[in-house]
């Protein structure tokens, strides 16, 4: 069945039925790209590009910053995961950029990933985002009434950034703050729904390490280890080709 | 009237070779006295008097000024510069004030040279290749001698802080072994206290207050909580030793005490507070140079000379324009606007110092491949200079925890020589990371190193070669340099950083670097 059809289908449904219909696709939706690539950095006039091609088309991902930077660049030598939505705005450095988008660095060293191009005329990065305050990062991943929080992780990854740790930091003073009586860690794994229908699941034990390392700089900032627990969901979560990254996660419930 | 005017001739000439002769020695004695080592600057453990309150002592480039700003420093009794343990070796040794509280190799050499080699700085607990080489033979001290390099014995598989032994992701295999320390029965990876010897650099003994600043409570390197002082359970900075085995200044010198001095009845509380307070006063940085004159003078850039160190700011992130790590040099740039009083050689090596700090703040090129630069974040490559990662106002360290592997012990990118070679002096492990662990971000699993650096302490795959940048200050008087002593004098240091991140620097600017280095 094509995609079209099913999605005139369900639109049908919901139209006649009132239903809420889980549309079902075989690939991510026409407007993602979540692929594995090489990624390519190009030089400019000012800072550099980071770019990545799929299926014969290139595609900007961000620009060089600095470690408090909100987009953390790839790595030539690593192959990397790419997760956005293509935006309908001009090509930056000659790629069509993406919204939202999510890098995950593979760990191992691929050697063919090593494309380095030189500045050319009319490929200009654009202007350097402006630095976060660090009260605005403090904010990050503070959900519902400021009681859970939310720490994203790259694919396969434990590493907390900057931002994360600030978040972890943020946690722990809340639970301080309110004098909480349990502060519950939770861990989860993901799958990645990749634009060729392929399916890519985190390791399996990628929670577990990720819900430890959140319980451990808990209890490092002076939260009682009693009052701390630590599980986490083996099984990985379902993946819909959009939000997969936000399901890289680990979340801090303060419970007063 | 003839033997008259012979005898005024005569003693015209006696006055004559007698002045000139007294000028010839008045150069000599200045050229002497001014830029070749002075034996007589070593400070022998036990020996007393006074270490005055500001002292100045030569070296090829000029002078290394010393400030202790607590006054002058009665060193009979003072737990710093007495021998404490077995051997006869006091702190001060290998943290001699007339090489920036370190030790450099011409000092070592003229030691060796001096005593016959009994100096106690030749221990064969570590001053020595191999504690099992007859110690009489310089062959035997080589790699003291030749670079520097006292031999650093570190347990394997590592301990953690409270003395378990965890399991590292790593195997250590000896496949060079010069010295035959790391082979040795005794002393070696399969003897009974399985040990892994690697030779470093003794590092500055001063302007500490800079090197101990704690950064965030959260390490920016690991993604982890930073280390704490067990005493105050507040952060600590990391960035004193090469692998950041201790840190504090406590643990340190406990350490000393039982690595280099052999000690065993362990350092009374009061021995321990004044060898801390006595590293906590005491700052180094080159004070004259011996073609720019003074730097420490009216008008001049601020960030140099003792004083400059002693008053400066602390944790202070100076990669920017507004305030550079080691501050303005603008009344430096235009020779032409310089004092008239200046000689022209004066005025454009000052000019020189100038541009070589514009080359160090701004000079940009692509830093590639650095674990724990690149690999956090940052991006591989990423067009930035050399102050991205030697940041810290003053003392151009890191000011996170500053372990980055720059590529000076891992193959193929170290130091030694790039194919085999029978003069090779360093040892050679191969470490094999597990299959599970994260890998070396840009070596693999695979890796042959002279030094593992900081994985030794943590037994992590992706610290394997990783080595905490050192200070920049007095670097005229302690050389060579890197932790391997692989760099014999700053242009070969300048050298690998052009080799390594392929930065194409023209002989001018690489001048102007080495010029700029030999300042601070």
């Amino acid at each position: 069945m094509s995609t079209a059809l099913t999605i005139l289908m369900a639109l049908a449904a919901v139209f006649f039925t009132g239903a809420t219909t889980v549309v079902q696709h075989d690939k991510p939706p026409a407007n993602r790209r979540n692929f594995i690539a090489c990624p390519i950095v190009r030089d400019t006039k000012t800072m550099p590009c980071w770019l990545a091609e799929y299926e014969g088309e290139l595609y900007y991902l961000g620009q060089q910053g600095s470690s408090s930077s909100e987009f953390y660049p790839p790595q030539l030598n690593h192959e990397v995961l790419v997760e956005g939505t293509v935006a309908n705005e001009a090509r930056i450095c000659g790629g069509i950029p993406l919204k939202s988008v999510r890098i995950s660095v593979r760990q191992e060293l691929n050697r063919a990933c090593n494309t380095l191009l030189p500045a050319e005329d009319g490929l200009d990065a654009p202007p350097a985002p402006a630095r976060r305050p660090v009260e605005q990062l403090r904010q990050q991943g503070a959900e519902t009434d400021g009681r859970e929080f939310i720490v994203p992780f790259d694919f396969d990854s434990d590493y907390l950034t900057l931002h994360t740790t600030r978040i972890v930091g943020e946690s722990a003073r809340v639970a301080k703050a309110v004098n909480a009586s349990r502060i519950e860690v939770m861990g989860y794994r993901a799958t990645t729904w990749l634009s060729n229908g392929q399916k890519f699941i985190e390791a399996a034990s990628i929670a577990e390490r990720r819900a430890k390392k959140i319980g451990g700089i808990l209890v490092g900032l002076g939260l009682l280890p009693a009052a701390v627990s630590v599980k986490w969901k083996s099984e990985p979560e379902p993946c819909d080709g959009v939000t997969d990254p936000e399901k890289r996660r680990v979340t801090i419930k303060i419970v007063p | 009237m003839k033997r008259v005017r012979s005898q005024r001739n005569l003693i015209r000439l006696v006055v004559i070779a007698a002045i000139g002769l007294g000028l010839f020695a008045m150069i000599l004695r200045r050229g002497a006295a001014s830029y070749s080592p002075q034996p007589l600057s070593w400070i022998e453990a036990g020996a007393g008097g006074t270490l005055p309150a500001e002292m100045n002592f030569e070296n090829l480039s000029g002078k290394v000024g010393i400030l202790n700003t607590s006054g002058p420093i009665e060193m009979k009794g003072h737990p710093f510069f007495e021998p404490l343990g077995v051997n006869p070796r006091g702190c001060v040794t290998c943290h001699q004030p007339a090489n920036a509280m370190s030790v450099s190799v011409d000092a070592l050499r003229e030691r060796w040279r001096v005593t016959k080699g009994e100096d106690p700085v030749f221990a064969a607990v570590d001053g020595s290749n191999n504690p099992m080489l007859p110690q009489a033979l310089e062959s035997s001290h080589s790699l003291l001698l030749n670079r520097g390099l006292f031999r650093v014995g570190l347990q394997w598989p590592p301990r953690d802080r409270n003395g378990k032994v965890s399991q590292p992701e790593f195997t250590i295999e000896v496949v060079r072994d010069p010295t035959g320390v790391n082979l040795d029965s005794t002393y070696g990876l399969k003897g009974v206290n399985p040990t892994v010897s690697v030779f470093r650099r003794p590092r500055p003994v001063a302007n500490l207050k800079y090197v101990m600043s704690p950064d965030d409570v959260f390490n920016i390197k690991t993604g982890t909580l930073m280390a704490t002082d067990p005493e105050t359970g507040q952060p600590v900075g990391m960035n004193l030793m090469a692998d950041s085995r201790h840190l504090t200044l406590k643990q340190q010198a406990i350490g000393a005490y039982r690595d280099h001095q052999e000690g065993r009845q362990g350092l009374s509380s009061e021995s321990l507070q004044k060898i801390i307070a006595f590293e906590n006063q005491v700052y180094v940085a080159q004070s004259s140079d011996k073609w720019g004159g003074s730097l420490v003078e009216p008008n001049g850039p601020i960030g140099l000379g003792p004083r400059a160190m002693a008053d400066g700011k602390i944790h202070v992130l100076a990669n920017n324009n507004r305030d550079p790590v080691f501050r303005l040099f603008d009344s430096w740039k235009k020779p032409d606007a310089m004092p008239q009083e200046l000689t022209a050689a004066q005025r454009e090596f000052r000019a020189s110092v100038a541009r070589g700090n514009d080359v160090f703040m701004f000079r940009q090129f692509w830093i590639r491949d650095v674990t724990h630069i690149n690999s956090i974040g940052l991006g591989n490559p990423i067009k930035r200079s050399c102050s991205t990662c030697h940041n810290v106002q003053m003392t151009g360290q890191d000011l996170a925890p500053g372990w980055v592997d720059v590529g000076t012990t891992n193959y193929p990118t170290w130091t030694e020589p790039p194919v085999f070679s029978d003069k090779a002096e360093l040892p050679v492990f191969k470490c094999t990371c597990d299959k599970v662990a994260p890998p070396h971000p840009y070596l693999g699993r695979v890796i042959y190193t002279n030094d593992p650096g900081r994985a030794l302490i943590t037994g992590k795959c992706v610290d394997i070669g990783s080595i905490v940048m050192g200070q920049f200050r007095g670097l005229a008087a302690r050389a060579p340099y890197f932790s391997n002593g692989s760099a014999k004098n700053l242009r070969e240091l300048v050298d690998f950083y052009d080799r390594r991140f392929d930065m194409k620097l023209t002989e001018q600017e690489k001048q102007d670097l080495e010029n700029f280095l030999s300042v601070l």
